[in-house]
């Protein structure tokens, strides 16, 4: 039964990475629009910047950042919601697939094609920028990027509570959209009025982008940012197990 | 013969309504099964409580000795459900060896592929873009991944066309005479009445008949006998000497019908003591027809209760 159960799990991961792939939109919004924003804004704006190359290896982990947190708002909810609305959950429920190698297998593609967006994101910004850093710096950069990317998956997953694909839809456009704008992931919080500085200190998206700036000053990141983003981590997953637990008792 | 499916006095409530309400029953291995009934009958809701979609609200249900959630039970039935979902972004062959790797014994994998009736080419396309009959023919090999000891099919025949239907009974029935265990539930009445071997009758939440489809007929539906007389009045006073409110009939100019469960019996009265009659036709009652009385009988039954 192990066996079997590692077997599921394994071509559950390899099913999911394939819908994945062959989705239009998660090319488009995870590889397509970061690289273009990448280009449009160290190449054809900003590029009289006093610190070009900081700004340049910054923005590259903001859009690669941008690429993942939107990857695991979007598409990892909404998969959700689409698979029970549509009763393919249901029918998995007739199987012997116990639904926490479903999950798993959901997870695990979803963090191989994060990885593999940034891998891609990456190569972008040393071919458009020649971006330089240490195979260190973009090693724990790209890890950083993946691995901090899991109270996004938590969101995700809150999303996938929702009745409706079409509210669903909108609740994590919004979310993705404000999150990145607000989180300094389009241009840099500096710029922004004061207010919007400091919620912007308290949000996941600032934080989780900020520890890969750090990284790619030469530094760790900061403690609070951790803090702040496991926070939210479990304040994500305490809230869909609460609603996942009061959808079943009706 | 085993019983593989018992069910013991289930109940299943949904707030104020009661979908299935006292339901027992028992099936033997190798048998085929029909659920018939009008739409809000109950059947849904018994087959999503034999799969474990559904805990009963009360009472007991066991599937190969087992509870249908677990594992061990799951491995080794199949189901096809009333709307069939396909996963997007996945070929009908890929989707056949994803199924596969969630059994123990998997079914093989090219019976599978030939379950499906599918082309190589539509193999290849995205299962979504299928028509809605295909679909159904892909859930049916789905179904059949684990090599199921029971298969329950809601409504499986909706949407297909008269080959791909008879494509699927033919090869259920061989599922059956292999020893596989065939639950289906139709509100096709020929549909129950031609391939199954028994027929549980629902009608609001509860069996009201159980039997093979001739045993429902015969204990069910009253046969009727048709013929012309100069008097009618003289044949009606005279039956309902002899059998009083037991024989129904109809008069329509010189056409006289009486439906009564022994027509012999009628027959012979109306011979040796009643008035000339002429063009006797006898009919045999149909499924349908015990079907509409048997619904009605209960709405009545329900409504004078009220």
């Amino acid at each position: 039964m192990k066996n079997l159960t590692m077997k599921t799990w394994w071509m559950q991961s390899k099913a999911e990475s394939t819908r994945m792939l062959r989705n239009p939109y998660f090319i488009f919004w995870s590889l397509t629009m970061p690289i273009a924003f990448y280009f449009i804004f160290t190449r054809l704006l900003n590029g009289d910047m006093p610190n070009a190359a900081q700004w340049q290896a910054h923005y590259l982990m903001s859009m690669a950042a941008f690429s993942v947190m939107g990857a695991s708002v979007m598409t990892f909810g909404l998969r959700l919601v689409q698979e029970r609305t549509q009763g393919w959950s249901t029918m998995l429920r007739t199987t012997p697939m116990a639904s926490m190698v479903y999950v798993a297998g959901k997870m695990t593609a979803q963090l191989l094609l994060n990885l593999l967006s940034v891998i891609v994101i990456f190569a972008a910004g040393w071919l458009i920028n020649g971006v330089q850093l240490s195979a260190l710096q973009w090693i724990t950069a790209g890890l950083w990027i993946v691995a901090a990317s899991l109270p996004f998956l938590a969101l995700g997953a809150l999303i996938g509570c929702m009745k409706k694909v079409d509210t669903a839809n909108g609740v994590s456009y919004i979310l993705y959209m404000g999150l990145a704008v607000a989180g300094g992931l389009w241009m840099p919080i500096d710029v922004m009025p004061s207010f919007v500085q400091n919620i912007a200190k308290w949000l996941p998206s600032f934080n989780y982008a900020d520890g890969a700036w750090a990284i790619t000053d030469g530094t760790a990141p900061s403690m609070i940012g951790l803090l702040i983003l496991f926070g939210y981590l479990v304040a994500f997953m305490v809230l869909s197990g609460y609603v996942r637990r009061k959808q079943e008792a009706v | 013969m085993t019983n593989v499916i018992e069910v013991n006095h289930a109940v299943k409530t949904f707030r104020a309504h009661t979908a299935v309400n006292n339901v027992s029953f028992t099936i033997e291995q190798g048998s085929i099964t029909a659920l018939l009934g009008p739409n809000g009958a109950g059947k849904t809701t018994t087959m999503s409580m034999l799969l474990g979609l559904l805990e009963p609200t009360s009472g007991s249900v066991k599937l190969l000795g087992g509870a249908p959630t677990e594992r061990r039970t799951r491995d080794r039935i199949g189901a096809m459900l009333q709307e069939i979902a396909v996963m997007d972004g996945l070929k009908a062959s890929e989707l056949i060896d994803l199924f596969r790797s969630y059994y123990s014994r998997p079914a093989d994998r090219e019976y599978l592929i030939q379950l499906t009736g599918l082309s190589p080419e539509l193999l290849k396309r995205n299962a979504q873009k299928l028509s809605g009959g295909q679909k159904r023919s892909l859930g049916f090999a789905l179904a059949m991944a684990g090599d199921p000891d029971i298969l329950f099919f809601d409504e499986p025949t909706v949407g297909l066309d008269t080959s791909a239907r008879r494509r699927f009974w033919n090869e259920v029935r061989n599922l059956a005479s292999q020893g596989k265990t065939v639950l289906f539930s139709t509100h096709y009445l020929e549909e129950a009445d031609r391939e199954a071997d028994r027929i549980l009758l629902f009608d609001q939440g509860k069996i009201v008949a159980d039997g093979t489809p001739t045993e429902i007929k015969r204990t069910l539906v009253k046969r009727s006998v048709t013929f012309l007389t100069e008097q009618p009045q003289v044949v009606t006073a005279l039956i309902a000497e002899h059998f009083g409110s037991d024989i129904q009939t109809e008069v329509r100019g010189d056409q006289v019908t009486l439906f009564a469960e022994d027509t012999d019996d009628v027959l012979k009265l109306l011979l040796e003591s009643g008035p000339a009659i002429r063009n006797i036709r006898i009919d045999e009652g149909r499924l349908d027809t015990a079907f509409e009385q048997l619904t009605h009988s209960e709405n009545n039954e329900t409504r004078e209760a009220i």
